[in-house]
């Protein structure tokens, strides 16, 4: 086996040994559709309007949710406590690069957030009665996106924190106000023009609403899906360019 | 032939100079110690012959290879061992090995390394879960999964106890019998005494000297010292007339003489010709830590000494 396979296959036992990611990834979303979404099941769908009021916000951001926690707090992190313990620079003594690590780390945390992905649809499809994403080729898209994007800010958080334990606080500071513009609590059909336009091209907002979008059969806007791959593209760059090792 | 080449090294970060002047070579086979106090540019200077720092002035050269442009074929054959790097705390020891043996062409069986390095049983143990010597052993461990030619250990023994250290002294001795050169960074003296077959002094980014432990020593005109106790009565003007003794005091019932290495044969003879029973008898030879202060004119390092 090569080098980055064992790798990926050895952070993939670290993610599944730490309980926390795990219930972040599979418990935390599903448990918030089953509490909001039980009640109204059966209820007219007719009865509420507004961005609350779409059949399929609340898978939405429950899926934007697990990509969220896992861009914004295992995927920086683990990378911190990596350069915090030397990983990163015990990995360079030796012939492979300490970038394949990262590389490691993406692709788990990516693997992990397509799993929470699954078991998220295949919960609305079961246990809320609702239909599976109709656009099936448009939710691909606004998915992959919306990780690039929010995986991006992650890796930007992981290359500025100047420890594993500024990053733990940076991620929710910076998680819970992209939550708040994306709709989480107040619908964005009921905030100032300005905020709503903001949180419409805003990370989570524009994930959130792209795969809403696909779900319930539409195409998502092209707009916001190129604002999702620009900020990805931009957040890429700034954290290679600023990525410190030790 | 020397493995490792090391000429007028200079590195500095910002305005701060790190190594001034550094030139040593390695020859094959042997245990090479870098020995300062912290702060002196010990690891600087490895890291540069590992190629993890790029020299501002002078050369390297590694099995005669630039470690910085051929850096890959010289990691395939360097070994490290980085002070205080650590591993994540959910892997398991064998994980650990088999990940990084991955990474080499020349690759060591894992089951003998366990067993020569005495983490058998901790096989299926988590990292967080080892204790200090056996985290230092598997980090050894990593730095010969790839059949090295070159180990270099930076620090290997700063945090355990006398007995874990000790016991890792015994390893240093075994990797050196398998054939590998070892490069051993060090701020302990007792270390640097008892493993190494030649080392550099290096204080202040500067080599202060090369030599043997007991050429190094001998460089030092330090006093021995000899402590006895009495059994029978005598005067001190026996012992300070001889030509080899510096001085003579009592402390208690006991006595210290001073003076050259020759100093403890001719008190033993005294003692033996004026009938003067005694016991508790010691000898205090000069160490490394007094060549050292000698050297660089500074006092030893302490021994809880952290990073450098």
């Amino acid at each position: 086996m090569n080098a980055l396979s064992k790798l990926v296959a050895v952070e993939a036992k670290l993610f599944l040994r730490e309980p926390v990611s795990l219930f972040f990834v599979f418990a935390l979303p599903l448990g918030l559709m089953l509490v909001f979404g039980l009640p109204q099941r059966g209820a007219d769908p007719g009865a509420a309007t507004g961005q609350h009021g779409e059949q399929t916000f609340l898978p939405s951001i429950a899926l934007s949710l697990t990509i969220g926690m896992l861009a914004l707090f295992t995927l920086p992190m683990a990378l911190g406590i990596y350069r915090e313990r030397k990983v990163l620079r015990r990995l360079a003594t030796t012939p492979v690069s300490p970038a394949l690590l990262l590389i490691a780390q993406v692709v788990v945390n990516l693997v992990m957030g397509v799993a929470g992905a699954v078991v998220t649809a295949l919960g609305v499809r079961l246990l809320l009665d609702q239909p599976a994403p109709a656009n099936v080729a448009g939710f691909v898209v606004a998915f992959l996106l919306g990780v690039a994007c929010l995986f991006a800010i992650g890796l930007l958080i992981a290359a500025l924190a100047p420890s594993a334990r500024s990053a733990q606080s940076i991620g929710p500071t910076l998680f819970f106000p992209l939550l708040f513009l994306a709709g989480a609590w107040l619908p964005r059909d009921q905030m100032p023009t300005v905020l709503a336009r903001i949180g419409e091209y805003s990370p989570l907002g524009a994930t959130v609403d792209t795969i809403s979008a696909a779900w319930a059969g539409q195409n998502p806007a092209v707009p916001q899906l190129l604002v999702l791959a620009g900020t990805a593209v931009v957040g890429c760059l700034l954290a290679a360019r600023l990525f410190r090792w030790e | 032939m020397p493995v490792i080449e090391v000429e007028h090294l200079h590195k500095r970060y910002g305005d701060k100079v790190a190594v001034d002047d550094v030139s040593f070579t390695v020859e094959q086979g042997e245990i090479f110690g870098v020995l300062g106090r912290n702060g002196a540019g010990k690891t600087t200077t490895v890291e540069c012959v590992q190629g993890l720092r790029r020299a501002d002035r002078g050369t390297v050269r590694v099995l005669g290879l630039d470690p910085v442009r051929d850096r890959t074929e010289v990691r395939q054959r360097v070994g490290a061992q980085l002070q205080e790097s650590q591993l994540p705390d959910k892997l398991r020891v064998r994980e650990a090995l088999d990940l990084y043996r991955s990474f080499y062409r020349n690759r060591a069986d894992i089951d003998e390394l366990l067993t020569d390095l005495g983490l058998a049983e901790q096989r299926n143990t988590a990292f967080h879960k080892l204790s200090g010597g056996q985290k230092q052993r598997l980090s050894v461990a990593l730095a010969l999964v790839g059949r090295p030619e070159i180990a270099v250990l930076d620090e290997l023994t700063t945090g355990l106890d006398p007995k874990g250290r000790r016991d890792t002294w015994d390893l240093v001795e075994r990797i050196r019998d398998r054939g590998v050169t070892v490069v051993l960074v060090t701020h302990f003296m007792a270390e640097a005494e008892r493993l190494c077959d030649r080392l550099a002094l290096i204080d202040a980014g500067r080599v202060v000297a090369i030599d043997t432990p007991s050429g190094l020593m001998s460089r030092v005109d330090a006093e021995h010292r000899v402590h006895f106790r009495p059994l029978d009565e005598f005067d001190d003007a026996v012992l300070s007339v001889l030509p080899e003794v510096g001085s003579v005091r009592r402390d208690g019932d006991e006595v210290t003489v001073t003076g050259p290495e020759e100093v403890l044969q001719a008190v033993l003879s005294t003692l033996a010709e004026q009938k003067i029973r005694y016991s508790g008898l010691r000898v205090e030879q000069p160490t490394l830590d007094d060549a050292f202060v000698s050297l660089t004119g500074h006092p030893g390092t302490p021994s809880d000494g952290r990073s450098s």
